[in-house]
Order: structure tokens, then C-alpha cells, then sequence
């Protein structure tokens, strides 16, 4: 009876056809269960990316999903809206205590849905543009800040505050930052910069290119980076460095607490010892907060000029910097060129200079 | 006469019954085919079979006789439709074997492997139920038909003890039956048996032989089959077709064909022809001296 | 002797679906944030019989938004995955075959990497943003699966070595390429979203008008393979065999191919190549139901949506509030499995 069976495939193919279908339609569109009780008051503005978007005009259940984004919202001092965070945001210390949502690039959603944010806040730079479409459909308002220079991560930030309310404490903040690096640039004028390479990683050997923050941050430092790349994180050889023979190396401070022992583990890998700057012991450290493009940046540019041009920092002879402005903690002293070894002090709040 | 023990498939290439007692007589009917290998058009063919033209009866045993290269199962492959002569046709009941779909063709014509590698592992009576597929359409499932269809093949070729064990784990003879019983499932008119002797012990292959004869005279099946065994050909076969090197030498009854100077030159061998009482002929072989 | 009736096909498939519906609430339930079964039971009851609009907002939106449609994803994207791997073992004669042999999803990740590379350059708004990727991933497989089919053709028509090793040397050339494209992305942000994409994971959140693109895929293609089932038992004894006994090779093997390659490229392009999946499953239905594939195809799908549900709800409570990847937690689960196959196959 072949008639019978034909049509045993059409009948398999509709029944399947049809639960699926079913499934898929009752998904409801948005649940929209992440919106305050009461229909908030929403204002549109352009984020990081240039979107558009339609934010709560006074968020205060913020999830950060950076860790310079945490930085920056403790800065303005919206850390009581702040309901939860990145596992990698750990300055200041009390962020390590707010509730974690996951990772950077892959946050989970679930946990963030759980908390019930009004604003999700995002870093253009760090976190990825699937993770934005993913919160945009679940209906959870986003806004993303762009920081690639100095000047960008001083002006986000001010657009921040905007954003949240606290437009006059960001004025405060970003004035202040402007101050001190005028204050330095001034000081450094003349100064003929100083050639360093910026170790990101020493192996494989790989350096920051010309258009990130960090690169930024060094010219402001007065310095300059002898890698032209635009990349974001080129991989360079030893060959070319020697070639190039940069007067300094620059590195990120390491967990293990001793820029010393850092740059011997450095000075001692096979070939570095042709660089002048290893023989003779020419290096700064910077701290990690250099990778985080957040206002604690100014202070790490301050602090790496300091090591960089210790001849211009010596306005008079004595054991002590003059006093810096009110918010920042006593430096270290300046020493010789042989070891320049930067001390941690950290006070509880905004700037640390490490 | 017994009856025949296939009913009719309902196919729309079925033979009218007109057709099908004009040519009652005839049911396979070879004429003047040919056929060249050449793989690579610019060279010389590899291998040439000359034109060729025989005919088959419902019943009858045709035996594809020669030596190594001489071209029989290229043969056989045309008769089973798998190639296209290159000149004459072949025809199975009035329609050309090569021009046939696949699937009608196979309700005509079975070929009976020698050996029948499976990646997974299968029963007996799955293997079996295999032929019938010839006989379904697109999707569909195992109907009584087809049950009683293959368990009669088992039955024809007294395998039907076997039905519920694994196809590896049965011997090799019982095996080549069970392969039989696959292609009678396919109830087809024509049986094509490629060198099926070959790896069967000598009672086995006089077993194989008497089963095609009476399976052959039950159903009127036509059986073909290539061999280079002068005396299983001698003894078993109705017709004779003898190739050498890509040429048919002769056709017709062993009798006729077992000529002795004929197989000396053929097969290269000292042999004598002698009749037995039966009218079959037998061959001896000597040593070449 | 008790061969495969429709009966009997419609009441495993049943029990599959059954085990296949236990398994989707206990995703449902599971995960970084705590839901009770017990609340979720009652409210899905509720929008079911209309009573209520929605679900409680506690867990509405994690259960119904995000964890549902990735379920969803895990479904289509197993049963797709399972039957393109049953569909090439078939086709290759080849126990070891998996939708990946032919190099389809290495095609996908040149795609998806060359997606990526171009979405940097020319900035999208996010709502293309979701679909450049999978698109480009799409496009590289169908090239691939287009010239492998030229490759394996022998006199006009396929052949199962020739098709294998034209996909083996395919997919190594790809992966050639893909190194070298993650070598020239080493100094961008892109290539963690590379590496992110070709490890393969189902986190990606699906949009509905995406999962019903896969869903009907899905059933176009798998439901072509199923009616050449019949074909495909005879086609595991070899072509010529099977010519012989009423199979029309050609058409089954090029139908079969596409189809099968669209279905791993499909998943492809969502999931990026989570392995083990297509290869093992097969496998373990046969070990259960037997080589027909007219039991053996369904069966797959829904064995292939029951593991890759499963997988995915490990990966996402194993190490909460992180991830594994989806394909870590099948190669760990699919490689000690495979063994055992092979050490219960020799005995």
C-alpha cells in the first residue's frame, strides 16, 4: 500500500513543524520585568557607539560591565546606585563587594536580568557589541562610553555624570584632572620627550599601538613610544627594539608587588641585555591602573613623568615633592637613576598613586 | 508447469500482456552488443568487446564461459544494465536494460554479489527484506507483502533457520544463500551470478548449482551466470556463451560448444571431452608435458 | 523477526520526546539564578490556560527571555548537528564522519573571521551587528560545501573516498587560512571575539525571527534526508550494491549531501563547531535502535537536542556565575564516550 506511507512523512513534518512553531510563538516579545514599578522617566541620549538610547533620567539600579567604568562611577561618587559589577573590578576595594555579574566579554545575562538594573553601563572598548544587542532585546537600557585618549576618557567621563545626575561633581572631577595635566604639560614643556617601549607582554614580545589610551598616556607622560603600529596590541621582535633602542622601558607593575624583581626576570631573558636601557638599568613602572582607561590614568601619567624626567621634578633639593593638590597621597621620594623603584600607597578613595 | 510465483508488480513500465506473449519465448535477447573501456580518450582503449548477440529463455541457465580477461563480466554489467553497450542493444522483455530507472530495474533484474560488506552489522531477515526495496516507494515501511515475500527467498534457499542471526557471525556459505535470498526477494526475472563459485568449497558449489536449476525451472527465472568452471558449466548450464580475449568464439548447448580443440585453444590447457550419459559433456585436464 | 512499524517508530519517538521535554524544564530551572520549579510550573500553567499575561517578574524575564530562546537554540541546533553527522556517516561509509569531515565548519569560521574583520572596519548599529557574523559564517560554508562537492566527483558523479578526502584536504587548506587570518588579528581586540566564536558556544542570545529560520531549515532538510532512508540503509552496502537493488545513487547523494551540509552549516553559523556532538550521537541511537535510518534519523535529532541541552545546562552551572564553553563540556563527555564505543566494538 504505497499511498499510505507518502503521506506518513507529510504528517511527521507538520506535527514537528507545528510544536516548534508553537514553542517559538509563545515567546512573549520582551517580559520587560527589568523597568522600576513605576513607568520611569526616560531621556534619549548618544552613547559611545553614537546610538541613540532612551535611559531612565535617574538610574539608580546601575550594573557596570567594565572595570574602568566602576572606577569612573566611584570618581563621581555613585557607588550607593551601583547594584553590581564585573569579577574583575577590584579598584576601589570596596567594589570587590559589590554583587558580580560575570566577566567582560562574556557577562552573564541571567545574573544581570536578576538584578533588576535600570542602566546597564558599558566600555565601547572593552566589551563586545553582542553582548549590547543581547541587553537591547531584552529591553535593559545600555549606554556605552568611548575612551581612546586622555582627552576622550576626561570627556566621557563628564558625559557620564551628565547621564547620572551628577553633573557638578563631574565638572569638579574633570576640571580637576584637566588642571593637573596642564600643570604637567607645562612642566614638561621643552623637555625633549623620552623614547620608551611599553611592554605589554614580554613573550611573545608585544607593545601598545599609537591610537590607544595608553599610548596617549605616555606622550602626555613626556615620552614617546617607539612602536608606530596601528594596532591596538602589535606584537613587535627584539630585532627591531634593538634596532630602535628606546632610552627606557616602560612596564605595568605585576601582582607580585616588586618592580625590581620584574625587571630582573625582564633584563634576564635571552637577548635583552644588547638594550642600552637594560645594561643600564633605565626603567619605569607604571601601575596596573594604565591599562584601565578611568581617571585614575592621570595620576599614573603624573607618576610616570616623575620617573621619566626626575631632573624636571627636582624644583628644590629635599626629601619631599611639593604638595600635590588636596586629593592625592604623598609620592615616593625621587632616586637616583640606577633603581627607580616606585612605593604603593593607597588611600581608600579616588586617586592612588602607586 | 507451476504457476508463477510473482504476481505482477503494478509499475507503469509493465510490458503489456501483449508484449509480454510476443515474446514469450524470448526473454532476454543480447544483439550485437559491444562495448570499449578507454579511461583516457587519447590512448588506446584498455579493453575491447567485440560485438556479441544471444538470447535467453525464461528457465534457462546461461553459463558466460572463458578464461581470465575475456571480457565476461563486462558483459554481465551490460546485461544488468550498469553500463551502456557502445553499439547494438540489450534487450529484458522488450525494453533496453540500460535505458530502465533504477528502481524498475531492479524489479527486473538482481544481481547476486559475491560478497556483501556491511559497514554496520544487520540481521538475516534485514538483509533479506533489502530486495524488496525495488518494490516500495519513497518512504515507506515493511508491509505483510514483503514479510512473506522474504520469508519465502529464506525458505528457497533453506535459509530460513537462519533468519534471526547476524549477517557477520553466520558462515560463509550460508552467507552466499542468504545473498540469494536477497535477490530472489527482488522476485526478478532475471538472476545475473558473477563468478559465484569462487570461495565455495566443492559441495557447496554443486549445493548452489542444484538450488539455481530447480529455482530456475520453479520460477522460470532466467539465470546467468559468469564462470570459468568447465564442468559445473558443462554439467548445469542450458546455453553456453565462450569469449576469449574480448571475442565470442561460440553459442549454444555445452554439448555443442565443448569442443575439444576449441577449449585447447581457449583456456591453453591439454584437455579431452567425453559425453556422459546424460548428454552432458565432461572435461579432463592433463598436465602440459 | 520484527521489523520497524510505523507503531513502533511513533512510540520511540515518543519516549525521545518525553525525555526531551523532562530535560527542557529541568534547563529551564537550572542556572546561575535560582528558580523554583514549582512557581515556574504554576505560572506557565496559568499563561497557558490564559489566566495571566506573563510570568512572575522574578524570574520571568531569565526563564522566558534568555534561557528559553538558548534552549531553543540547543534544540535545533543538536537535532541539526546529529542528523548532518548520521547523514555523512551514511553518505562516506565512514563510522568516523561528523558534520565537520568535509571541512564545512572550518568554511564557517573563515567566514566568520573575515564577518568580524569587516564589521570592525565599517561600524554597524547593533541590531545588524548580531546577524554580519553568522551571515558571513553562512556564506563561507556554502562556498566550501559548493567546492568540495566539485572535488569529489568522480566521472560525473560522487563518490564516496574521492568526497572524503576532497573534504579532508579542504578543510586543512581552511584551516591554513584560518591561522593565518588569526595571526594577522593578533594585535586587534578582534581576536578574542575569533577564538570566542570558533570554540563554539550557544550564548549568543537567538532572536525569534533567527530560531525560526533554523527551525524551518532544520525541518526542510532534515525532513528531505528522511525520505531517502530507505536509500541510505542500502547505500552502507555500497554503491554499485545498491544501484543494484533499485537505488538511484546519484540523486540520493547529492540530495543527501546538500541537505546534511546546509544542516551543519546552519548550526555552524549560530554556534560556531561544537564537536562531538554529530559524531556521537549517531553512534549511541544506533547502539540503542538499530541501523535504519528510518528510526535512526529521528532518533538522532531528538538524541542530538536531549545531549546538547544537557551539555549546555552543564556548562552554564558547572562553575556559576561563569561559563564553559558548551564545546569543552562535550569533548569532555563525548571523548571518554567515544572510547567506550570503540573498546565495545572491538569485543
Amino acid at each position: 500500500m504505497p499511498g499510505k506511507t507518502s503521506s506518513f512523512g507529510a504528517r511527521v513534518l507538520v506535527i514537528c513543524a507545528s510544536s516548534f512553531l508553537f514553542c517559538v510563538a509563545n515567546l512573549p516579545a520582551q517580559m520587560s520585568s527589568a523597568a522600576a514599578p513605576a513607568a520611569p522617566a526616560l531621556h534619549e541620549v548618544v552613547d559611545g557607539y553614537g546610538r541613540t538610547v532612551r535611559i531612565p533620567v535617574n538610574p539608580n539600579r546601575i550594573i557596570s560591565l567594565a572595570p574602568s567604568v566602576t572606577e569612573t562611577l566611584y570618581a563621581l561618587g555613585v557607588e550607593g546606585r551601583l547594584v553590581g559589577d564585573t569579577d574583575y573590578c577590584d579598584y576601589p576595594p570596596d567594589a570587590q563587594k559589590k554583587p558580580k555579574v560575570g566577566g567582560v566579554i562574556n557577562p552573564n545575562l541571567e545574573q544581570i536580568a536578576a538584578l533588576h538594573p535600570d542602566l546597564v553601563v558599558m566600555s565601547k572598548e572593552g566589551n563586545l557589541l553582542e553582548t549590547v544587542r543581547a541587553l537591547d532585546s531584552l529591553g535593559i537600557p545600555t549606554y556605552a562610553t568611548d575612551a581612546r585618549s586622555i582627552e576622550q576618557i576626561i570627556s566621557s567621563t563628564q558625559k557620564l555624570a551628565d547621564v547620572l545626575n551628577v553633573s557638578k561633581v563631574g565638572k569638579a572631577l574633570t576640571a580637576d584632572l584637566q588642571q593637573r595635566l596642564s600643570t604637567l604639560q607645562s612642566k614638561l614643556a621643552g623637555v625633549p620627550p623620552r623614547r620608551v617601549l611599553f611592554i605589554v607582554w614580554p613573550e611573545p614580545l608585544m607593545s601598545v599601538g599609537k591610537s590607544t589610551f595608553i599610548a596617549d598616556a605616555i606622550r602626555k607622560a613626556g615620552a614617546l613610544s617607539i612602536v608606530d603600529s596601528n594596532q591596538d596590541w602589535p606584537q613587535v621582535s627584539l630585532e627591531e627594539v634593538v634596532r630602535l633602542q628606546p632610552d627606557f622601558l616602560v612596564f605595568a607593575a605585576s601582582h607580585s608587588g616588586s618592580a625590581e624583581r620584574d625587571f630582573e626576570l625582564l633584563a634576564n631573558r635571552p637577548g635583552w641585555q644588547i638594550l642600552d636601557a637594560v645594561r643600564n638599568r633605565r626603567f619605569a613602572v607604571a601601575s596596573e591602573a594604565i591599562i584601565r582607561p578611568a581617571p585614575r590614568l592621570v595620576s599614573v601619567i603624573e607618576d610616570l613623568a616623575r620617573q621619566l624626567h626626575p631632573d624636571v621634578f627636582l624644583e628644590k633639593p629635599g626629601p619631599d615633592e611639593p604638595a600635590a593638590p588636596a586629593n592625592v597621597s604623598p609620592v615616593s621620594q625621587p632616586k637616583p637613576l640606577a633603581s627607580l623603584v616606585s612605593q604603593s600607597s593607597c588611600s581608600a578613595e579616588t586617586s592612588c598613586v602607586l | 508447469m507451476s504457476t508463477p510465483h510473482r504476481t505482477p508488480t503494478p509499475s507503469p513500465s509493465n510490458p503489456t500482456p501483449d508484449q509480454q506473449r510476443a515474446n514469450s519465448d524470448v526473454r532476454l535477447s543480447v544483439e550485437q552488443a559491444s562495448y570499449v573501456y578507454a579511461p583516457n580518450p587519447s590512448q588506446a582503449p584498455l579493453f575491447t568487446l567485440e560485438a556479441l548477440s544471444f538470447q535467453a529463455k525464461p528457465g534457462e541457465i546461461v553459463a558466460i564461459l572463458g578464461p581470465n580477461a575475456s571480457g565476461k563480466s563486462t558483459l554481465l554489467k551490460l546485461i544488468s544494465g550498469a553500463l551502456q553497450p557502445l553499439s547494438g542493444r540489450i534487450f529484458l522483455n522488450g525494453f533496453a536494460t540500460h535505458d530502465l530507472p533504477p528502481q524498475i530495474r531492479a524489479q527486473r533484474i538482481a544481481f547476486v554479489q559475491q560478497e556483501s560488506r556491511l559497514l554496520f552489522p544487520s540481521r538475516v531477515w534485514e538483509f533479506v527484506l533489502q530486495g524488496r526495496h525495488a518494490h516500495g516507494h519513497g518512504l515507506r515501511f515493511v508491509t505483510e507483502e514483503d514479510m512473506a515475500v522474504a520469508n519465502n527467498a529464506l525458505t528457497q534457499v533453506g535459509a530460513s533457520h537462519l533468519a534471526d542471526r547476524w549477517m557477520d557471525k553466520i558462515s560463509g556459505g550460508e552467507k552466499q544463500r542468504v545473498i540469494l535470498a536477497r535477490a530472489l526477494a527482488q522476485q526478478p526475472l532475471l538472476l545475473l551470478l558473477d563468478e559465484p563459485t569462487l570461495h565455495l568449497d566443492i559441495g557447496a558449489q554443486v549445493d548452489l548449482l542444484e538450488s539455481l536449476r530447480r529455482l530456475a525451472a520453479e520460477n522460470r527465472y532466467t539465470v546467468i551466470i559468469v564462470t570459468h568452471e568447465l564442468n559445473l558449466t558443462g554439467e548445469y548450464a542450458d546455453q553456453v556463451v565462450l569469449l576469449q580475449k574480448g571475442k565470442c568464439l561460440r553459442v549454444g548447448t555445452p554439448a555443442s560448444v565443448f569442443q575439444r580443440d576449441l577449449l585447447e585453444h581457449v583456456f591453453q590447457a591439454p584437455l579431452t571431452v567425453e559425453m556422459t550419459s546424460s548428454g552432458r559433456p565432461r572435461v579432463t585436464l592433463f598436465n602440459k608435458q | 523477526m520484527r521489523p520497524l512499524t510505523l507503531g513502533r517508530l511513533f512510540l520511540r519517538c515518543g519516549i525521545l520526546a518525553v525525555v526531551l521535554f523532562v530535560v527542557v524544564v529541568m534547563a529551564l530551572k537550572l542556572g546561575a539564578v535560582q528558580v523554583s520549579l514549582y512557581g515556574l510550573g504554576r505560572d506557565l500553567i496559568r499563561v497557558l490556560l490564559h489566566q495571566s499575561s506573563g510570568i512572575s517578574t522574578d524570574y520571568g524575564m531569565i526563564v522566558v527571555d534568555i534561557r528559553l530562546p538558548r534552549i531553543l537554540l540547543a534544540i535545533v541546533v543538536g537535532a541539526s548537528l546529529s542528523v548532518a553527522g548520521t547523514s555523512f556517516q551514511a553518505l562516506l561509509r565512514n563510522p568516523l564522519a561528523d558534520p565537520y569531515v568535509l571541512g564545512i565548519s572550518s568554511g564557517g569560521a573563515v567566514g566568520a573571521i573575515i564577518a568580524l574583520m569587516l564589521e570592525n572596519q565599517l561600524s554597524f548599529s547593533p541590531e545588524f551587528a548580531g546577524l554580519i557574523t553568522p551571515f558571513g559564517a553562512f556564506l563561507g560554508a556554502a562556498i566550501t560545501i559548493a567546492a568540495v562537492y566539485f572535488l569529489g566527483r568522480r566521472e560525473g558523479q560522487i563518490d564516496s573516498t574521492t568526497l572524503l578526502l576532497g573534504g579532508v584536504i579542504t578543510a586543512s587548506f581552511l584551516n591554513a587560512i584560518i591561522m593565518f587570518l588569526m595571526s594577522s588579528l593578533a594585535g586587534s581586540n578582534l581576536r578574542g571575539g575569533a577564538t570566542y566564536w570558533m570554540m563554539g558556544s550557544l550564548s549568543t542570545l537567538p532572536s525569534k525571527s533567527l530560531l525560526y529560520l533554523l527551525g524551518i531549515g532544520f525541518l526542510v532538510a532534515a525532513g528531505a534526508i528522511y525520505t531517502t532512508s530507505s536509500d541510505l540503509n542500502l547505500l552502507l552496502a555500497g554503491e554499485k550494491e545498491a544501484m543494484h537493488l533499485g537505488v538511484d545513487v546519484r540523486r540520493v547523494q547529492i540530495l543527501v549531501y546538500l541537505a546534511a551540509s546546509i544542516l551543519t552549516g546552519l548550526a555552524v553559523s549560530v554556534s560556531g563547531a561544537i564537536g562531538y556532538v554529530g559524531l556521537l550521537v549517531p553512534h549511541a541511537m544506533r547502539m540503542i535502535f538499530g541501523s535504519d535510518h528510518r528510526m535512526l534519523l529521528p532518533a538522532a535529532a531528538l538524541g542530538g537536542a536531549i545531549a546538547l541541552v544537557i551539555a549546555d545546562t552543564i556548562a552554564r552551572t558547572v562553575v556559576a556565575p561563569s561559563e564553559l564553553q558548551v564545546g569543552a563540556v562535550t569533548a569532555l563527555v563525548g571523548a571518554p564516550f567515544f572510547i567506550y564505543l570503540l573498546r565495545r566494538r572491538l569485543a
